[in-house]
């Protein structure tokens, strides 16, 4: 980054000015709604780690619910979640947060490992490198698959750190 | 990317602080935007949830997401804006050089800047049934008067155009001076603002109708 030297942006009395009525206004926010910020194309989607589609995936089937059913409990598009899964796109923040209420895991570690907060918990990234390494996505979790899902859920529980 | 400095009010006692505007953001800036203000985003979502506050009453903009954005700053027409103090952004704009061009009946047909997406960082915002009022104001002010300029630079005049959020409709009408043409059904029924020339010299001297 650059950075001219010249005061190039409004007077002070102007700044105050605007900024009292922002004030008195609450929002300057422009553009589209929550639905359209969600909605661009395709290749805006970025690639997840592969842990994050196959944790949801696991979860998901660890208690034996559908895709549909999963969707439904969460109150999250359908093809959102499919699309996760499956083709490892990048979830929503409000999705991570209904996945995360619905199986009882940690908030902030969901978006960790879904990319969408800066990861601070070196522990989870090691945790997160076991379990992708010992599973491999099938119709039903294997005992090895089992014990590793668990392992790592032991990391991700919702109690560890309030959400 | 390019900066200047910029000045901004900390709402807690009221004092003016030192920031950079910088312009020409990257794709990747707007993704580590994201990842700064979703850990935010969600704690409100949760402090909402819990206090039971009603939809109405939500920031309209809760569940935006900045990083998919990022692929439309390849395109040449489109530029993105954004406030930093102490190594935080405050603040982002996008706005497009093309593809819009003004319907006031004076300036009809032609071209003007349209800011496609104006936020400022959820830590900013003033969510009242939290009893939230923010860190620092001025933000979206400091950032809209740059489209403004952007559009002096392009020979544009001052004009500018948007799709104001519901709640920020009284700021973009009463407060910039902009003129509200038509709810826009093709940009979910979004108040659709216009500042003529004139209008536009105005707020940039004097901060528009106030």
């Amino acid at each position: 980054m650059t950075t001219k030297t010249k005061h190039d942006g409004p007077s002070r009395e102007w700044l105050r000015r605007m900024a009292e009525a922002e004030e008195r206004c609450g929002s300057v926010t422009v553009g589209g709604l929550a639905a359209d910020m969600g909605l661009v194309d395709g290749s805006s989607s970025v690639e997840l780690p592969r842990v994050f589609s196959r944790l949801v995936e696991f979860a998901r089937r660890s208690r034996g619910l559908s895709v549909e059913a999963l969707a439904q409990d969460a109150d999250v598009e359908l093809a959102e979640l499919v699309a996760v899964e499956d083709a490892g796109k990048m979830p929503s923040p409000r999705t991570v947060f209904q996945l995360a209420k619905v199986l009882r895991l940690s908030t902030g570690k969901l978006m960790e490992l879904a990319g969408l907060a800066e990861p601070k918990d070196v522990s989870l990234n090691q945790a997160a490198l076991r379990f992708a390494a010992r599973s491999e996505p099938t119709a039903k979790l294997s005992r090895e698959e089992r014990e590793a899902f668990e392992e790592f859920v032991k990391v991700l529980v919702e109690a560890s750190d309030g959400g | 990317m390019s900066g200047q400095a910029v000045q901004l009010v900390r709402r807690t006692d009221d004092s003016v602080v030192e920031a950079t505007l910088y312009d020409g953001m990257r794709p990747e800036d707007l993704l580590l935007v994201e990842r700064a203000w979703s850990p935010e985003r969600l704690r409100l979502y949760e402090q909402l949830l819990q206090k039971g506050v009603r939809r109405d009453e939500w920031p309209e903009s809760l569940h935006w997401d900045w990083s998919k954005k990022a692929p439309e700053l390849r395109f040449l027409q489109a530029t993105g804006f954004g406030i930093v103090y102490d190594r935080s952004w405050e603040g982002v704009m996008l706005t497009k050089t093309a593809a819009h061009v003004a319907r006031l009946a004076e300036d009809k047909g032609k071209p003007l800047v349209y800011v496609d997406y104006l936020e400022v960082a959820p830590w900013n915002w003033r969510v009242l049934p939290l009893e939230l009022h923010g860190r620092f104001k001025g933000i979206g002010s400091v950032l809209f008067r740059e489209a403004v300029k952007q559009s002096i630079d392009e020979g544009f005049h001052g004009r500018v155009g948007l799709h104001a959020l519901p709640q920020a409709e009284t700021y973009y009408e009463k407060v910039c001076g902009m003129t509200a043409i038509a709810r826009d059904p093709i940009k979910q029924n979004l108040l659709y603002f216009e500042f003529s020339r004139g209008r536009a010299q105005k707020f940039l001297e004097e901060g528009g109708a106030t």
